[in-house]
């Protein structure tokens, strides 16, 4: 039985062996291990880059209030950046399900097309689904833009979706029934986050709907423009936790139903904006440091 | 062996849908390029594709390019040679560019004067000497649906080369031996994990399956037959057709040990696919618990096959059962260990449809309808909710007084005022595939009567033009006429509100699939009989009311949109024609260009087609399409003034005795041939149109239409265009004469 802290283990042992740093987490709420910035910011440029994390991922409205066996408001991702991308970048996808535990001529593993973008981010990228027997365990991708820009080299992003394959590592239907660790649950670790956190995700607090909109938009305003102003001082990592936090923000206001529809598509065009000025300062900065 | 061809393009797993597509790409491709480099291949080009290998092979190739000859006319000598007889710069150019020496130069006789000409000679190539740049251009000419940057350069002086997956490793044989050719990298990506792709002899079996060694190896390969076999051993099965009969046999053996079987002609398009996913398919075969069988069968088969690519069981009575099969790219000692992952999936998704079918069904579809205020069917043209009320309207209006079915025109209002509510339930934002099908199913939950539900259950429906395009009118039941009314409305109002908006429909581009709308509305009315409606109705008459649901008075002709509206139908009610076994001078005589939308009814087109290819080959009709182009010709400009009446009052008068029988059997025909043409008995006008022949054959032969007596000018270039009208007025014979095919 492969746990779930044993899988974090083994997956970061495994692309540790295979020359990627071990990066942490980015201590700011984000959508997916994409946005921070080990990904967002380093496949850019040419700079060979090789990092391996996890990445809790939030997403508001896919809370179920610890309710529903395969949705959370939080799920966590292991994501592999590889730049550029190897020649045998499949083969060592492929051991590192070996690594895991998995008989690959036991299984049927397959590589579907998938085809991946962020529409917040100016990102998108050329890939498969990996289906293991038929369940999504991976997005694999390999980024063609990100920030509105061309790559140059390619990188590959390899995301696990840790729950999905640890249910299919133990054998269990319900991801709150999941080992974290030896003889504790999921449950215990996780469910009572999402409960509280869904509640909050779907407005059900001491405060009117209407209210907590105007809330939410405010922060939202607020982060918007101390994300700009650091950017314009130059600060582009500063800069980049905003641009999450004005993400988060509209996250939120989406799954409460606070948006509408046109207004819907200008936040996530306000958002994009950013990210793409960011990620230019980001290369400016970089040539810069190799002018130097 | 000797003179084979080899070439295996091996990939990352490229998309299953584009494999046909590249199967035949590749072929097409490869041969126009062994043409163009002038080595016609002596056997046909053959093609296969696995998700993993583009493989190509020609049986016998010549050993050489064909010597190139040939002659280039250059300046005229005139402007060659100086009057001293020295070579000008022109002619001087021309031989450098020619890669000749003057003196070389030869000239030539032509009706222009004299002309210098180079006579170039190239010796052919060995075939191993021109490949490599063969395939370099080869490999350009491929194109897919979406392409990708991945590092890599041909040093073809064209830079970076795209693909539509990764290219791992090139097999490029010829005769036997390995045709030198590189894929380089790009300087910013080259290195020890990024490296250069060379051509080999070598390919590659099943990524995981081998009967001995380590999987996924090299495996050295001479011949075709060879690789084939070879492959083969390391459980890769090359051709489409062998891994689809092997599926199809699987299907049935597992499907037969579960009681059960698949309907695979239902299923056509998924077994198609699926052995386009695979390299080596096996099949194993799941279940999910019983109590998921009072889903909405629609939606258990959504999971299943679009979703997870699985195909569904059913009982002898057609019933599903509560098991699946699911092709797997393997052959697995223990199926059991794979089934349970693919339950979980599968459970997991019916799980969820199960709990949004219980939450959707809280909601009436009636009160959904505010909530479709915040899904926006076009900027300019407002939600979804608006559409609804819309096409509400248009529905009850074609119900009563377009079909003259007042009886249902409750039904279809209701049906359309609902149509659109399923967008706001969890199962179609989850299933977007069951759009419409969804509000069907809720509305019949709801209890509403047959009319209403399956009018809402089918109006995305009809998506093909063929005769049979389902919904068929067993489907339908009591459905019938509602049906027709939603879908024509909602169609309609699709394709004038957008384009009144200003959308356009150009090339590809057809981003709100205003083609395909179009032709469901052309369907729907074509076929109209079959649903006990024949009554009249033109498309200008439907547009008008749809326009008017918009705002707009009566539809004004001089608005830019209905000119292309017009333009735009009549080319969807021709396709419709030829697709249905038309030729394309039959379309156009029986919608011309100019025939306008108040004219055009897909029915009496469809009918009047009909007639036209029964009476087309009779020899008095061939005759007739003849003249009548004299006819079109004579009266090119003249707009009818006289009345028949009139007519028949100069033909008494008249001293031409060629004159007098055409007036009189034309004035006679008019009426008869408007009342066969009112009565859609168009094999009868047509007929009564082919009568006239002999009289309009005398009357050219001894009659002169441009007479020197005014009055009598005008008479007869009258009588041209009365006896133009009424032949235009059931189709342009003209567009059918031998010559013009």
């Amino acid at each position: 039985m492969v746990t779930f802290q044993q899988l974090i283990f083994k997956l970061s042992e495994f692309w540790a062996s295979r020359g990627c740093l071990i990066q942490q987490p980015l201590d700011i709420e984000m959508g997916a291990g994409t946005m921070h910035p080990e990904t967002f910011l380093r496949v850019l440029g040419s700079a060979p880059w090789n990092v391996a994390y996890v990445q809790p991922s939030r997403r508001p409205a896919d809370g179920r209030f610890g309710d529903n066996p395969n949705r959370l408001f939080k799920h966590h991702q292991f994501q592999v950046i590889l730049k550029p991308a190897p020649d045998e970048v499949q083969q060592l996808y492929l051991q590192s399900l070996e690594a895991c535990g998995i008989d690959l001529r036991a299984h049927d593993v397959r590589f579907e097309e998938d085809n991946w973008e962020s529409p917040t981010l100016g990102a998108w990228g050329i890939g498969w689904q990996v289906l293991f027997d038929g369940q999504e365990i991976t997005q694999f991708t390999y980024f063609q833009q990100a920030g509105g820009l061309d790559l140059s080299p390619i990188s590959v992003e390899l995301t696990y979706g840790l729950e999905r394959f640890a249910m299919a590592l133990q054998d269990v239907g319900d991801v709150f029934d999941l080992e974290w660790g030896p003889r504790v649950k999921y449950r215990d670790v996780r469910h009572r986050d999402e409960f509280e956190q869904s509640k909050y995700a779907f407005g059900q607090i001491d405060m009117p709907a209407a209210e907590l909109h105007r809330t939410h938009r405010e922060l939202f305003e607020q982060y918007y423009v101390l994300a700009q102003t650091l950017l314009r001082s130059g600060l582009v990592l500063p800069a980049l936790d905003y641009c999450l936090k004005c993400s988060h923000m509209f996250n939120l206001l989406d799954a409460s139903g606070g948006i509408g529809v046109t207004e819907r598509t200008a936040y996530i065009l306000r958002v994009r904006r950013l990210a793409v000025s960011i990620a230019k300062k980001w290369t400016g900065a970089e040539e810069e440091e190799a002018a130097s | 062996m000797d003179r084979e061809l080899l070439l295996e393009i091996g990939v990352e797993e490229l998309p299953a849908a584009w494999l046909p597509g590249l199967t035949t790409q590749l072929a097409e491709k490869l041969d126009a390029r062994l043409r163009e480099f002038r080595m016609v291949p002596d056997a046909p080009v053959e093609t296969y594709a696995t998700p993993r290998r583009l493989t190509a092979r020609v049986s016998r190739m010549p050993e050489r390019q064909e010597d190139l000859e040939e002659t280039v006319t250059g300046p005229p000598l005139s402007a060659a040679v100086t009057p001293d007889g020295q070579p000008t710069p022109a002619a001087l150019g021309f031989a450098k560019k020619q890669g000749v020496a003057f003196g070389d130069l030869a000239r030539v006789e032509t009706p222009k004067g004299v002309y210098l000409t180079a006579h170039k000679r190239q010796r052919g190539r060995s075939a191993a000497d021109a490949l490599p740049e063969l395939l370099g251009a080869v490999l350009r000419d491929l194109s897919f649906p979406k392409q990708m940057h991945w590092d890599a350069v041909l040093d073809d002086g064209r830079g970076e080369l795209v693909f539509g997956r990764p290219i791992r490793w090139l097999l490029f044989l010829y005769g036997g031996r390995v045709v030198p050719f590189t894929i380089s990298r790009t300087a910013n990506a080259a290195g020890p994990q990024v490296q250069e792709v060379p051509s080999g002899a070598v390919t590659y079996g099943h990524r995981f399956l081998a009967t001995s060694g380590r999987a996924g190896r090299s495996i050295k390969v001479r011949t075709f037959d060879d690789y084939r076999a070879r492959l083969s051993e390391h459980f890769i099965i090359l051709s489409h057709a062998e891994r689809r009969d092997r599926i199809l046999r699987e299907l049935e053996l597992k499907a037969r040990k579960l009681s059960g079987r698949v309907l695979i002609r239902e299923h056509a398009a998924l077994v198609d696919e699926v052995a386009d996913l695979v390299e080596y398919p096996g099949v194993v075969a799941g279940f999910f618990e019983r109590g998921y069988l009072e889903l909405p069968h629609e939606v258990l088969t959504t999971t299943l096959v679009h979703h997870q690519h699985y195909f569904p069981v059913v009982d002898d009575r057609g019933e599903l059962k509560e098991a699946f099969l699911a092709v797997v790219n393997t052959s697995p000692s223990d199926e059991r260990l794979i089934a349970k992952n693919a339950e979980r999936v599968v459970t997991a998704r019916l799980r969820d449809a199960r709990f949004f079918w219980e939450a959707d069904r809280r909601l009436r579809l009636e009160d959904r309808l505010d909530r479709l205020d915040t899904v926006i069917f076009h900027k300019k043209l407002g939600s979804y909710r608006d559409k609804a009320l819309r096409i509400e309207k248009l529905a009850r209006w074609i119900a009563a007084d377009g079909f003259g079915r007042p009886d249902q025109a409750d039904a279809a209002a209701r049906a359309a005022r609902l149509a659109k509510a399923d967008l706001t339930t969890d199962m179609v934002f989850e299933f977007t595939e069951l759009q419409g099908v969804m509000g069907g199913i809720y509305a019949r939950a709801e209890n509403l009567p047959e009319p209403v539900w399956k009018a809402i259950y089918y109006q995305y429906l009809p998506q093909g033009v063929e005769a049979d395009a389902p919904p068929s009118r067993a489907q339908l039941g009591d459905a019938a006429i509602s049906w027709a009314a939603l879908s024509l409305a909602d169609k309609l109002d699709t394709v004038v509100g957008l384009f009144r908006a200003g959308e356009k429909v150009s090339g590809s581009r057809d981003p709100f699939g205003l083609r395909r709308a179009a032709q469901g509305i052309i369907k729907i009315l074509a076929d109209r009989d079959e649903l006990g409606l024949s009554g009249h109705l033109s498309l200008g008459g439907l547009i008008d009311r749809a326009a008017a649901e918009y705002g707009d008075g009566r539809a004004d002709p001089a608005k830019d949109w209905l000119a292309q509206l017009q333009i735009f139908f009549g080319e969807r009610v021709r396709h419709l024609l030829e697709r249905r076994g038309s030729t394309s001078n039959e379309s156009n005589a029986i919608v011309r260009t100019d025939t306008s939308l108040h004219e055009l009814d897909p029915l009496e087109a469809r009918l009047r087609l009909d007639a036209l290819r029964r009476v087309r080959t009779s020899e008095r009709f061939q005759k007739l399409a003849e003249l009548f182009k004299r006819v079109k010709n004579i009266s090119k400009g003249v707009t009818s003034e006289m009345s028949w009446a009139e007519l028949v009052e100069y033909g008494k008068a008249t001293s031409e005795s060629a004159e007098k029988p055409l007036i009189a059997h034309a004035a006679h025909s008019v009426n008869l041939v408007d009342a066969a043409r009112q009565e859609r008995r168009y094999v009868d006008a047509f007929t009564r149109l082919a009568d006239l022949q002999p009289d309009v054959a005398k009357f050219f032969d001894d009659v002169l239409v441009m007479a020197e007596d005014a009055a009598v000018r005008r008479s007869r270039l009258q009588l041209m265009a009365r006896l133009r009208d009424l032949i235009l007025s059931v189709a342009d014979i003209s567009e059918i004469i031998p010559s013009s095919e």
